[in-house]
C-alpha cells in the first residue's frame, strides 16, 4: 500500500514518521520525505513486502542495531512496525549536489576533475573495506547504489537494506551486469563477489564503459536472460583480455578507447589482473579493498597540474609529458615519502594518507626567493628540519619552500623534499 | 575534447509494444480510457528510460480492428511519442495483428535494429472480445519468432466478453492475463502493467531462476489486488459467501 501525505507510521522505537511527500519510487518501493521528531528524514517504504525474503525485516533490525560502517552509508536508522500492509525503514536524507552514478554513465553529469574521480574511487573502496571489516557483504552492488558529488567526488552509498552477514543470501538479486560470474551462475553473493562488483564499478568510474561489454557482447542482437548468464557468467571475457575476442568497438565504446592508453599503467595492470580469466573464476584471489586503496593512492601521487595547459595529467616513470597538451613537464621538485615519490607542480594537491582531504597544496608565491611553496592545508603543525639541522614549525595555512634537503614531518609521516 | 568529458555509455533498446483492439465493441468509454491511460503513461515511460543506464525504452503501438495500423512507423521515445487518439470501429483482426507484429519483430525490416542491440521487448495486448479472423495462423507465425518467444507478454482482458483462451495462447499463460471490469481499473492496470514491464524489461536481469516474464506477472498480480475491478485471470474464483440456507 502506498502512503498518503500526513500519514503517520509507527517506528519500533516508539516514535513515528509522518509522510510529507514522495521523493521517488523504484521497483521495490517508494521513498518519502518524512518528519521524525521534528527532523526531516527519508522513509523507504516497500511496495511488495510479500515478495521479500522472510528474514528481510529481521536483517534490517540487525543492521540498525549494528550501525553504519561509516558516514558514507545512508544506513537504515529506524525501522517501522509492520503496519498498513507493509513496512519500511528511515534513513538520513541525501544532501543536495549528489547525483546517481547512472547520471555520470549517461553523461548527464561530468566529474569536475580526475582528483574528484579518485576521491570517489577512494571513498567507495573505503566504504566496502569497512563493510567487510564488520563482517557484512553488500550483495547487489550496482550503478544505482551510489550518489556522487561531481565537484568533490564525495560518495554516499545507499540501498543498504540488502546488506547481510557475509556468506548469507539476502534473496534480493541485483543486476547481472554487475554480478560476479559465480553469482550469475547461482552461488550466494559474499565479500569476494562484492569485490568483483567493486572492480566493475571502479572500471566504469575510470573508463566510462563496462569491462565485459566489447564486440562480442555488442554483436548479440537481444540480451535475453540466457545471454546475460553467458556474457556475465560462464563466458565472461574482459574487453582487453589477451584472447582479444571482445575488444571495445570504435564509435561505441569511445570513452574506454580514449582513456585506456592515457591513464597510468598501474590502472591497466590492476584491471587486467582483476578481470583475467584466472580471477574471474578464482574469487579468493581478487584484490582486497586495502590494496585497491594503495592503487588509488599511487594514482593520486601521479596526478599533477600541467604548468603549460593547467589541466590535470598523470606523470609516469621518466616520461614527463602532459596527456592533454603533450608538452614536457619539469616539476619544481619532488617529495619522497619513503617509497612513494610525488612530483610537485603549481596547483597540484598532495594526499599524505588515504583520506579524501588533501594535505599539501603546491602554490606559487610571487616575488619570493622560493616562488613555489608547499602550503600546509592540514589542521596540524608540521615540523621541518633544514639540511643544517635547524628545526622550524609550519602552522596550518602557512607555507614552506620547495627546497631540496628539507625534511618534513606531517600527519605522522616523514617526507623528504628533493 | 578533454579526457574528462565522457559520452554516454551505449544503451540497449527495449521496445514496449501496445497492441490495441479498437473493434466496434470498444467504442465509447473503453477506447476513451485506453487513450487516456496510454497518453498519461508515456511521460512516465520516458522518465524510466531517461534514468536508466542499461537501456533506452522506445514505444510502438499497433491498433487493430478490421485492419491494422502502426501509430508511428518506428518506435519512439516516450517523450517524443505524441499519442494519436484511437477511435473504435470494425472487426477484431487479431490474427492479422499478430502477422503485423511478427514483421516488426525483426532486425532487417522491423523495429529491432538498434545499433547497440536490444533487450527482449515487452508486449501489452488489450482486447475486449474474440478474434474474427484466422488468429491461430497469425499466432503460429509469431510463435516461431525468437523476439516474441523472449518477450514479456501481458494481456488485459476488458470486460466479460473476452476470449480468455485466446489471450492465454498469446501470452503463454493465464498468469499473464489481467481481467478488468470497469473503466477505472482499466486505466490503472494499463499504467501499472506498462510501468512494471518497462522497469523490469529494460534492466539487466537478476540472473536467478525467475524469468523477467514471471517477475512482471507476480508484480502485476499483486498490484491488481489493490485495484477494485481488476484481477489476475489465474486468480481463484472468489469463495461464495456463506449462506444460512446451508445450515440444515
Amino acid at each position: 500500500m502506498e502512503l498518503k501525505e500526513k500519514t503517520s507510521v509507527n517506528l519500533t522505537n516508539g516514535g513515528h514518521a509522518t509522510v510529507i511527500k514522495e521523493l521517488g519510487r523504484g521497483g521495490q518501493g517508494i521513498v518519502y520525505l518524512v518528519d521524525v521528531a521534528g527532523k526531516r528524514m527519508a522513509l523507504k517504504w516497500y511496495l511488495h513486502p510479500q515478495q521479500l525474503p522472510q528474514k528481510f525485516y529481521k536483517n534490517l533490525e540487525d543492521n540498525i542495531a549494528k550501525g553504519a560502517p561509516s558516514e558514507a552509508f545512508l544506513w537504515p536508522e529506524y525501522l517501522t512496525k509492520k503496519e498498513k500492509g507493509s513496512f519500511g525503514y528511515v534513513m538520513r536524507l541525501r544532501p543536495q549536489g549528489y547525483y546517481e552514478f547512472g547520471h555520470f554513465l549517461l553523461a548527464r553529469k561530468q566529474f569536475g576533475s580526475f582528483e574528484a574521480i579518485l576521491n570517489a574511487a577512494m571513498k567507495i573502496c573505503d566504504g566496502f573495506r569497512l563493510l567487510h571489516l564488520h563482517g557484512l557483504s553488500y550483495q547487489d552492488l550496482n550503478d544505482g547504489n551510489f550518489f556522487i558529488d561531481p565537484k568533490t567526488g564525495d560518495v554516499l552509498i545507499c540501498d543498504n537494506d540488502n546488506v547481510m552477514p557475509d556468506g548469507q543470501r539476502s534473496g534480493i538479486m541485483g543486476k547481472a551486469r554487475y554480478m560476479a560470474p559465480e553469482v550469475v551462475a547461482g552461488h550466494a553473493p559474499d565479500k569476494y563477489s562484492d569485490r568483483f562488483s567493486l572492480s566493475v564499478i571502479l572500471f566504469m568510474l575510470f573508463y566510462g564503459n563496462h569491462p565485459l561489454e566489447g564486440s562480442r557482447v555488442l554483436a548479440c542482437p537481444c540480451m535475453t536472460e540466457e545471454y546475460e548468464k553467458k556474457f556475465y557468467g560462464s563466458e565472461a571475457q574482459f574487453i582487453f583480455d589477451p584472447k582479444g575476442e571482445n575488444r571495445p568497438v570504435r564509435g561505441v565504446h569511445n570513452n574506454v578507447i580514449r582513456r585506456w592508453p592515457a591513464l597510468p599503467s598501474i590502472l591497466r595492470d590492476t584491471f587486467s589482473a582483476q578481470f583475467s580469466q584466472e580471477l574471474l573464476t578464482t574469487p579468493e584471489k581478487r584484490l582486497i579493498e586495502n590494496q585497491w586503496r594503495k592503487v588509488i593512492q599511487s594514482l593520486r601521487d601521479a596526478l599533477v597540474i600541467c604548468p603549460s595547459c593547467m589541466q590535470e595529467t598523470f606523470l609516469e616513470g621518466d616520461s614527463l609529458k602532459c596527456m592533454n597538451c603533450g608538452k614536457a613537464i619539469t616539476p619544481a621538485g619532488y617529495l619522497d615519502f619513503g617509497g612513494r615519490k610525488v612530483a610537485l607542480t603549481v596547483g597540484s594537491n598532495v594526499y599524505i594518507n588515504s583520506g579524501n582531504d588533501p594535505d599539501i597544496a603546491v602554490i606559487r608565491v610571487a616575488d619570493d626567493r622560493y616562488p613555489i611553496q608547499l602550503k600546509n592545508i592540514t589542521n596540524d603543525t608540521w615540523v621541518v628540519e633544514t639540511p643544517s639541522g635547524k628545526i622550524k614549525q609550519i602552522a596550518p595555512q602557512s607555507t614552506m619552500p620547495v627546497k631540496p634537503g628539507l625534511k618534513v614531518t606531517a600527519c605522522g609521516v616523514k617526507i623528504l623534499v628533493y | 575534447m578533454s579526457l574528462l568529458d565522457n559520452e554516454s555509455i551505449p544503451r540497449r533498446q527495449m521496445t514496449l509494444f501496445f497492441m490495441i483492439d479498437k473493434s466496434g465493441s470498444m467504442d465509447g468509454s473503453k477506447i476513451g480510457s485506453v487513450n487516456d491511460a496510454i497518453e498519461n503513461v508515456l511521460p512516465i515511460i520516458g522518465e524510466i528510460s531517461d534514468e536508466n543506464p542499461d537501456a533506452e525504452i522506445r514505444v510502438a503501438a499497433l491498433e487493430f480492428s478490421t485492419d491494422t495500423r502502426w501509430l508511428y512507423d518506428e518506435p519512439k521515445e516516450g517523450k517524443d511519442f505524441i499519442w494519436q487518439k484511437v477511435t473504435a470501429e470494425g472487426l477484431t483482426s487479431l490474427g492479422e495483428a499478430c502477422r503485423e507484429l511478427n514483421k516488426k519483430l525483426s532486425r532487417s525490416n522491423g523495429f529491432m535494429s538498434s545499433p547497440s542491440g536490444c533487450y527482449a521487448p515487452a508486449i501489452i495486448l488489450l482486447s475486449d472480445g474474440g478474434p474474427t479472423d484466422d488468429f491461430e495462423g497469425g499466432l503460429a507465425q509469431l510463435k516461431n519468432n525468437k523476439w516474441f518467444k523472449s518477450a514479456i507478454k501481458i494481456a488485459i482482458a476488458i470486460g466479460d466478453d473476452c476470449d480468455m483462451d485466446v489471450l492465454k495462447q498469446f501470452t503463454g499463460s493465464l498468469e499473464a492475463v489481467i481481467k478488468v471490469h470497469n473503466i477505472d481499473a482499466l486505466k490503472k492496470m494499463i499504467r501499472i502493467i506498462a510501468v512494471t514491464s518497462s522497469q523490469i524489461g529494460s534492466k539487466s536481469s537478476s540472473a536467478n531462476d525467475e524469468t523477467k516474464q514471471r517477475e512482471v506477472e507476480k508484480q502485476i498480480t499483486e498490484a491488481a489486488k489493490d485495484v477494485a475491478g481488476a484481477e489476475s485471470a489465474a486468480a481463484p474464483e472468489p469463495a461464495k459467501s456463506d449462506s444460512y440456507d446451508e445450515w440444515d
